[in-house]
């Protein structure tokens, strides 16, 4: 376990840590307003949550429109399959976040804060809970609980301000964006838990300070969480800039030869694992390489696993995760799914083959979210990255994937 | 350019506007039903609906320009936008003016349906069924060829074709598998106090 600066303290298996200790470890929470905004501008940190959005510039646009009615959501609704270190950032270090969160809300001038956990990481809300009762009583009055229902499009920041605004968790149509016109009409600052809790170190120790750990030339640090084919898979806080092969050494290594990396997530990619170790596990190095920090998932991908079985049946799991509003999305992943199934199934054949690299285009940008572009994204990265197993793929198919008990299909497992 | 050829295109940019619009409503009232083969699924009908009609405001365009500017007819371009304005078969080329505003009325809101929301923006796709017939009918009525073999067979090809297609629709009934998938899927994150 890598701990660096957000989880610096106590040992993270012993709980959370409270607020005395907190205070006692960091010093109280420092002054906000318009000063703090640029100090984080100048630190360069980006958006946690998986589109690495600058997020001094959000709440820079954020106070802009906010007149005093800008509304913080605090957003902990992590539902990424492979993802683990927003809940366990909540389980372990609630008070960070919280001083995030208000400084934020200090900095726009919020009339309120929206802690949006998701339902089933029960863990994390209670220890998000007992934190905000040791709060001072004016930030508890302008404080707010949801629940994040557990599906992987309730965590778009769209989806939460329908969620706030109409109690149901469906991404919207943007413009306008949340930031300018979101929660009750307000400017809405939604922003991922990791974010808030490196805005509240960053408002302490300074920008140069967040800058100063990071290397090959990346600034900061960064939570990640290491799945699937490695000793102990798990959340680590790594130096920007760290290789894959520094962050699964720090989980324990590989158990068997590795295959293939996915980079960043179901909404990320599929690197061949021989290009995969060398690279820098941070947002702007990766983008210059086409690919995607994420939220910050690296999942290893073993040789006897198969990596066009493994991409079908994450796409019949996003293609169920559609959330049906866009035909496009809806009607276009599942009929992506459906193809890559059938080469999974039956093995390779030319017809399906050419659909999946057609429609793949087809379906890009045609949704109101975001939901399809990275479905097709991740699936275009197997067909790039791995032409060899697609075109010559035998009948196998290893399974549909767990089902919940709501009989939903969870995705495909990248074996643990 | 001669008078002639500008009258030759305005008929035939009419011609073409009328059966390509016949096809966008064809494939819009297709794209509603589970109309779709492991070849060809229901994203793809949506996207031609969409690409098809742009391509007709093209046609339209040009059917309308070149009968405005046709020194013959001098038609004004208030005759373009406003409906029985024309001295010329007024009440005939007025249905066209309709049939024009409302297609750019349903084209327009599709183009910003991101802004006016789902409900607003069906409400306003609706009129396609207004404006449809009312363009048929000012081919009839306008047109030189109005009662000429070739466009009577085509005008025809497109009556039935729309006819089946709209038959089908209302007599399949609201089954569209995206809105049930819609439904069930906001019942499952719906999170209002009190359900």
């Amino acid at each position: 376990m890598s701990r660096l600066r957000l989880l610096a303290g106590r040992d993270i298996t012993s709980g959370a840590e409270d607020f005395t200790e907190h205070v006692r470890r960091l010093g109280a929470q420092p002054a906000a307003g318009p000063a703090l905004i640029e100090t984080i501008v100048r630190s360069g940190l980006t958006g946690r949550g998986g589109a690495s959005f600058p997020v001094g510039l959000k709440w820079k646009s954020v106070a802009a429109h906010s007149h005093g009615s800008a509304v913080v959501v605090v957003n902990g609704a992590e539902g990424e399959p492979h993802s683990k270190k927003d809940r366990m950032l909540m389980t372990t270090r609630p008070h960070l976040i919280l001083d995030g969160a208000f400084l934020a809300a200090h900095s726009v001038r919020a009339r309120q804060v929206v802690l949006y956990i998701g339902e089933e990481h029960e863990a994390a809300r209670n220890a998000m809970l007992r934190a905000l009762a040791e709060r001072r009583p004016n930030e508890r009055k302008i404080t707010r609980v949801l629940g994040a229902p557990p599906r992987y499009v309730a965590g778009d920041s769209s989806a939460v301000v329908h969620l706030v605004n109409a109690g149901i968790a469906t991404p919207m149509t943007t413009p306008p964006s949340p930031h300018e016109r979101g929660v009750e009409g307000g400017p809405t600052l939604v922003q991922n838990v990791e974010s808030l809790a490196h805005a509240a170190l960053i408002a302490r120790h300074g920008d140069a300070w967040y800058r100063s750990a990071g290397r090959r030339g990346a600034a900061g640090t960064l939570l990640v969480t290491v799945a699937g084919g490695v000793s102990g898979p798990g959340v680590h806080e790594i130096e920007a800039g760290t290789t894959v092969a520094e962050a699964v050494e720090m989980a324990g290594g590989v158990t068997e030869p590795a295959r293939a990396v996915l980079i960043g997530g179901y909404f990320g990619s599929w690197v061949p694992a021989e290009h995969a170790w060398d690279l820098p596990l941070d947002s702007a190095m990766l983008r210059e390489r086409g690919l995607s920090i994420g939220c910050g998932v690296v999942g290893i991908l073993h040789h006897s696993s198969c990596v066009v079985c493994e991409t079908a049946g994450i796409m019949r799991y996003l293609a169920a995760e559609s959330s049906a509003q866009c035909g496009p999305c809806f009607f276009g992943l599942r009929a992506l799914a459906d193809a890559c199934s059938r080469v999974a199934e039956r093995g390779t054949n030319p017809d399906d083959m050419h659909r999946l690299h057609r429609w793949a285009i087809d379906v890009r940008g045609r949704g109101a979210c975001h939901h399809p572009d990275g479905a097709v994204t991740f699936l275009q990265s197997a067909l790039k990255s791995f032409p060899d197993d697609f075109a010559h793929h035998p009948a196998h198919w290893r399974g549909q994937g767990r089902q919940t008990p709501a009989g939903r299909a969870q995705g495909a497992h990248l074996d643990e | 350019m001669s008078d002639t050829l500008l009258w030759y295109t305005t008929r035939a940019a009419g011609a073409v506007s009328l059966v390509m619009l016949s096809a966008v409503v064809v494939l819009g009232i297709l794209s509603t039903l589970r109309v779709q083969s492991p070849n060809w699924p229901r994203f793809l009908t949506t996207g031609l609906h969409r690409n098809l009609a742009l391509l007709t405001l093209v046609f339209l365009g040009l059917h309308i320009v070149t009968a405005v500017v046709d020194p013959f007819t001098h038609l004004g371009w208030l005759a373009a936008v406003v409906p029985f304005s024309s001295y010329y078969r007024t009440f005939w080329l007025g249905l066209g003016t309709i049939a024009f505003l409302l297609l750019l009325a349903i084209v327009a809101t599709s183009l910003v349906r991101g802004f006016l929301g789902h409900g607003a923006w069906r409400a306003i796709h609706w009129l396609t069924y207004a404006a449809w017939p009312v363009a048929v009918l000012h081919g009839f009525g306008t047109g030189t060829d109005g009662w000429s073999f070739w466009l009577l067979v085509l005008a025809w090809a497109c009556i039935i074709a729309v006819g089946v297609a709209a038959a089908y629709r209302f007599m399949s009934g609201p089954r569209d598998p995206l809105a049930s998938a819609r439904t069930a899927f906001r019942a499952d994150v719906n999170r209002r106090e009190g359900e």
